[in-house]
């Protein structure tokens, strides 16, 4: 939802500013980019925390519970899990993403003289 | 309707494709799109059964299996045809309009086939007229993919036959199901590798992210939908339960999330995220349960809208633009909102966010790994889930939409393309909220009748939307978080097709290395030295053997005179060399030959 909650933050800001800046038709981009915006990180924080306070109230179905012994398989019940696994998930997914990028990436034009 | 419950509809936009085509524009453009949604009734009037079969090469095929599965397949490839062509008014030509309607009408032939032969046929018409979708970009580079991804898909096309002719040989049936092609174990590898080099399996993967974003704004639109599902579908049908699939699948996720996440195109990013879903659903198949294959029908469904929507989305970014770059890109929420607002519902269907179509589909498959306890499966596909938040969700619409302003300011997507989009848009989320629509067309739709409702789905289950929603806030999160690492850079990321572009010239030049090289050594050796020597000898040996045999006699005769011995050599030489000899010395010879001859003739016999 946080890309919901951007976006509407984003287009009220969005349209001040081009109704100000038309004529020049340049804005600068250190105040156009939202990640270095405190109030982002702001409601970025209130929502994730609220995500985690819910699972205080409610009541969650056991996953994998005929894997007793599988560590992996508990561990899926614990508090917090899915947030945690959203987390470190993410985060691995883009430091290999990162890791391979020096031997996957290319130049534009690496295959311009092939058929 | 007697007469459209024994049409295949697959002849109905085939054929009407054709006759479209002679049609001027608005006429053509209009018939197109009415013909998309007759096409969609037409399936929805399909009764179950096998029917249609006529005889071909002495063996009965079966034009029309309808069932469940083919039918929800059929809705909604018409559907999505229907969303596309009322998206692309202003934009698609007259070869666009007939590739695509014969595409979609050789998809519905597939899936409705009930036979091995048709389904062949319609396979192969498939590609034959998707290619013309990415030829008619017009440019060197699209000319290119669209050879690539040709000679790929007829290689594959070749492997799916060899395999169906196995299949037919050891059965001497040509049904199209599981047990006719797991008669033979030959037969059913080479169909089940046919099937995945269109699914886009790993390491056979390249071909789409390379040739679809190299298509038409239109064409990567109805090329999304089409290749890779019909081959979900074929597995649907040939290899439920494969447990070589889950292990495929889960690959298949996770690879189209790094690639996407290296990705600088934006169509390019969504191309990889049709192999991250495709993905799901070849490992939905590996699971085979009921509950499996319903969840993989369920979200090729899904999957299918809102990929068409994300395509569309980008399509307008495109049309408007002419850019495709996430570094080229950037802030064009200010003058596309309703691109911008449209894309991200996609976004987040695609994400699986609560009250999305992605939600109701996705978390089937997971539930069907999770009851089989399938653990590694189940945490690959939650590692998945999480990354198509991060590489779909957030990725694609905040490069394209937010990010830097580069000062773009086009205007906003042509009034058809916000009438598609919006489509796709509310089906995206009406199938979210209203989830009983989409599982009463699934089939075993029997085991979803307890938890079809809005009620079951987001009240009763509040924990799996508190944990979904728990996990894509804390994705979004660490895309945020690591949002410097992300920056976009001007490059391509090298995949598999490496070794088939790359790795052709390598090929090619050791090729050239090794055959010239023996060729060059051939011809110094055979031509040069050989040949010459050959005819020198051939030239000179009479003379040199006479020569031998005469020095004697001169020597006796001429009293070792070297002078005149020498002259007579050289006279002979001479004679030797212009063929003319007295009649004398041919007496001679003409004796000694005869001589020669007598005497072989007596010894031999």
């Amino acid at each position: 939802m946080a890309t919901k909650k951007k976006v509407t933050r984003k287009n009220s800001t969005g349209n001040k500013a081009r109704a100000k800046t038309r004529p020049s038709k340049e804005t600068s981009p250190a105040t156009d980019n939202p990640y270095i915006s405190p109030s982002f990180w702001k409601a970025m924080w209130i929502i994730c925390s609220i995500s985690v306070i819910l699972e205080f109230f409610i009541h969650r179905h056991k996953h994998f519970e005929e894997l007793e012994s599988s560590v992996l398989g508990n561990m899926s019940n614990w508090f917090g899990f899915y947030g945690l696994f959203g987390l470190i998930a993410c985060s691995g997914s883009i430091l290999l993403a990162k890791g391979l990028s020096v031997f996957l990436k290319a130049k534009e034009d690496y295959y311009d003289d092939t058929p | 309707m007697t007469l459209l419950d024994n049409i295949p509809p697959a002849f109905l936009l085939i054929i009407g494709a054709f006759i479209l085509l002679l049609l001027p524009a608005t006429a053509r453009k209009t018939g197109t799109i009415a013909l998309a949604f007759f096409g969609f009734y037409a399936v929805s009037q399909l009764s179950e059964g096998s029917r249609i079969m006529p005889e071909f090469l002495g063996f009965d095929l079966t034009l029309l299996r309808v069932d469940s599965t083919s039918k929800a397949f059929g809705y909604i490839f018409t559907l999505s045809a229907f969303g596309a062509l009322i998206f692309s008014w202003s934009e698609r030509s007259r070869l666009q309009n007939t590739a695509a309607l014969a595409y979609v009408g050789s998809a519905l032939g597939v899936v409705f086939a009930g036979d091995m032969i048709s389904w062949y046929l319609f396979w192969e018409m498939m590609a034959i007229s998707s290619t013309f979708l990415i030829l008619a970009r017009n440019n060197e580079r699209s000319r290119l993919a669209a050879q690539r991804y040709i000679l790929i898909h007829l290689a594959g096309g070749l492997v799916l036959l060899t395999g169906i002719l196995l299949a037919i040989h050891e059965t001497g049936s040509v049904a199209f199901t599981k047990e006719n092609i797991y008669q033979n174990a030959t037969a059913k590898n080479f169909i089940l590798i046919g099937i995945l080099i269109n699914a886009a399996a790993v390491p056979f993967s390249s071909w789409l992210p390379d040739a679809y974003p190299e298509s038409t704004v239109f064409g990567g639109i109805i090329l999304s939908a089409y290749t890779t599902k019909t081959a979900v579908y074929t597995l649907v049908r040939g290899f439920p339960g494969e447990d070589i699939l889950i292990p495929i699948g889960c690959v298949m996720a996770v690879y189209g999330i790094i690639y996407a996440l290296l990705e600088n195109d934006m169509r390019r990013i969504l191309a990889y995220s049709i192999i991250n879903q495709v993905g799901f659903m070849v490992c939905g198949v590996g699971i085979g349960t009921k509950l499996a294959i319903a969840g993989v029908v369920a979200h090729a469904f899904c999957h299918i809208i809102y990929k068409s929507l994300l395509w569309m989305s980008a399509g307008a970014v495109l049309y408007r633009t002419n850019k495709s770059k996430c570094t080229e890109l950037g802030g064009l929420y200010k003058t596309m909102p309703i691109t911008m607002v449209l894309g991200t519902i996609g976004a987040l269907a695609i994400s699986g966010v609560p009250l999305t179509s992605g939600f109701i589909s996705k978390t089937l498959i997971t539930a069907a790994a999770e009851h089989q306890n399938y653990l590694w499966a189940w945490l690959a596909l939650e590692v998945a889930s999480a990354g198509v938040f991060l590489h779909a969700g957030i990725k694609f619409p905040f490069f394209v939409f937010f990010n830097v302003d580069r000062g773009l300011r086009p205007k906003e997507a042509p009034r058809a393309m916000i009438a598609g989009m919006s489509l796709m848009a509310f089906l995206c989320i009406y199938l979210g909220l209203n989830p009983s629509h989409l599982y009463s067309i699934l089939p075993n739709n029997d085991i979803l009748t307890n938890q079809n409702s809005f009620y079951e789905i987001y009240i009763k289950h509040f924990d799996h939307v508190a944990t979904m929603f728990q996990m894509l806030i804390f994705s979004g999160l660490s895309f945020f978080l690591f949002l410097p690492m992300l920056r976009r850079t001007p490059t391509i990321s090298i995949d598999f097709d490496w070794f088939y572009r790359k790795g052709a010239n390598l090929f090619y030049c050791g090729i050239d290395k090794t055959f010239n090289s023996i060729n060059r050594a051939a011809e110094h050796i055979v031509i040069k030295t050989f040949l010459p020597a050959l005819a020198r000898f051939i030239i000179t040996a009479p003379a040199s053997l006479t020569v031998m045999i005469l020095r004697p006699i001169w020597q006796d005769s001429l009293s070792a005179d070297k002078a005149s011995i020498k002259k007579h050599e050289q006279k002979l030489i001479a004679r030797f060399s212009s063929g003319t000899f007295p009649v004398a010395y041919s007496a001679i010879f003409i004796l000694i030959f005869i001589g020669i001859l007598i005497f072989l003739g007596r010894s031999s016999s």
